[in-house]
């Protein structure tokens, strides 16, 4: 009985264990290396390729008769891709940096918005399970990789205080973060807050984004996993019916999430420019 | 375990490359112009609503004009048409006062001319019945009397009958 639990633990561990290797990152596919860094090219890294040409590719088709006409009448797929930018122009860009900053830091939030939208997609895809080495054999999604989304957050880091800079100078970026009209002992505590928020902000981005792509992942991994725990095929009906449920709602999640991400940067971004204290 | 958490520069130097890429080309060849378009566009409607608006409100200003000046004309041509029938009139009555009183004058007139032509009838009969009555008593007496007696008899006799 004690013998059986034991191989039970050891069996459940092993099932968490695959779950995890699912999910994560391939090995090295190709080794690269420049200057001592190690930029060597990893499963997310083609995905992450993948996502970029399709979002250049169709992006600049959609795109074509805006460049060639002032006043252009889209029609039929550039109508579609013309209403998810005036989403992001007028759903996050305007409300947050106002109409005369949407054409500065739009590229920057739209890229933003589509890159991730692509790569979250590209996830859904389970294609990428067969490109991997010893690790990584499962179809997973690129932003569902921390160091991703932790460069993502850098960049909204960065343009935090670019934008800040560029609005009310280097230094009074620095002193807009904190209010002018209080006391100097409050100062003392305030000025490690903000300090703190600063990197809070791109860390919360980085992990909101990481962990949501990936949860969707060990969720099916996890309803997934009962048919094998059980040694059961009928179970398989169940997880089956239930994990096409959570596809859907991984659909949800991929627009939410880039949704989110796009949204929280520009809300940053535009603090730096309106600062409200 | 070890795979998921582990630092990888070199995704995150990929994912900075890429980025950038996309940043730079989109950027230059959709979003800017996609924004600009859609700026534009704003723009276009927001002038087209405008113009259709002043041209409305000038369309109902130039009706106004128009409507006042036909409420105008029709108190121009009421105005005419009263003054003409108030000079009808006066010409009307200067007219008939006019006729009547050259009908009064013809009238006085051939009054005046029928007395006159009654008294000279008379006139003529009282003479007839003077020779007449000459005549006829020279057939009664047979013997006459001579002209200046005839005539003062009958004179006489005459102021008799006009008196009587």
């Amino acid at each position: 009985m004690a013998g059986h639990g034991a191989q039970e633990v050891e069996h459940t561990l092993s099932i968490g264990d695959k779950i995890i290797g699912h999910i994560a990152n391939s090995g090295v596919l190709i080794p690269l290396h420049i200057g001592g860094f190690d930029i060597s090219i990893t499963k997310h890294v083609v995905m992450l390729w993948i996502s970029a040409a399709l979002l250049i590719t169709v992006a600049l088709k959609a795109s074509s008769r805006y460049r060639k006409s002032e006043l252009p009448i889209p029609t039929g797929f550039s109508n579609a891709f013309e209403y998810v930018v005036d989403f992001v122009r007028t759903g996050i860009l305007i409300p947050n940096l106002g109409p005369k900053h949407a054409l500065t830091w739009g590229p920057l939030v739209l890229s933003f918005f589509f890159l991730i939208v692509t790569m979250n997609f590209l996830g859904l895809i389970p294609i990428f399970s067969y490109l991997h080495d010893v690790h990584g054999h499962g179809g997973s999604t690129a932003t569902g990789n921390f160091n991703l989304t932790v460069a993502l957050a850098i960049i909204t880091f960065l343009s935090i205080i670019i934008a800040g800079s560029k609005e009310h100078g280097f230094m009074g970026h620095w002193k807009n973060m904190v209010p002018g009209n209080v006391p100097k002992p409050v100062l003392l505590i305030l000025i490690p807050i903000e300090i703190l928020g600063m990197f809070v902000r791109p860390f919360a981005l980085t992990m909101r984004l990481a962990a949501n792509m990936s949860a969707g992942h060990i969720a099916m991994l996890a309803i997934f996993a009962p048919i094998f725990l059980l040694h059961n095929v009928y179970v398989g009906i169940g997880s089956v019916a239930m994990n096409v449920g959570i596809t859907f709602l991984e659909i949800i999640v991929c627009i939410v999430q880039a949704y989110v991400f796009t949204l929280l940067s520009t809300v940053f971004i535009g603090q730096a420019i309106h600062p409200h204290h | 375990m070890e795979n998921l958490m582990n630092f990888d520069t070199g995704l995150m130097f990929w994912t900075w490359l890429t980025f950038l890429i996309v940043l730079v080309v989109l950027g230059a060849k959709a979003w800017k112009p996609m924004i600009e378009a859609l700026e534009k566009r704003e723009e276009f409607i927001r002038e087209s609503l405008e113009e259709a608006k002043a041209a409305r409100h000038e369309a109902e200003k130039v009706a106004a004009e128009y409507d006042e000046m036909i409420a105008k004309a029709r108190h121009e041509v009421q105005e005419i048409v009263a003054t003409g029938k108030v000079t009808a009139e006066r010409i009307k009555e200067d007219i008939l006062k006019d006729a009547s009183a050259k009908a009064g004058s013809l009238l006085k007139q051939a009054e005046t001319q029928i007395s006159l032509e009654k008294e000279k009838a008379i006139a003529e009969i009282k003479t007839q019945i003077v020779e007449l009555s000459i005549f006829a008593a020279e057939k009664i007496i047979g013997k006459s009397l001579n002209q200046d007696d005839n005539k003062k008899l009958v004179n006489d006799a005459l102021q008799q009958f006009g008196k009587s």
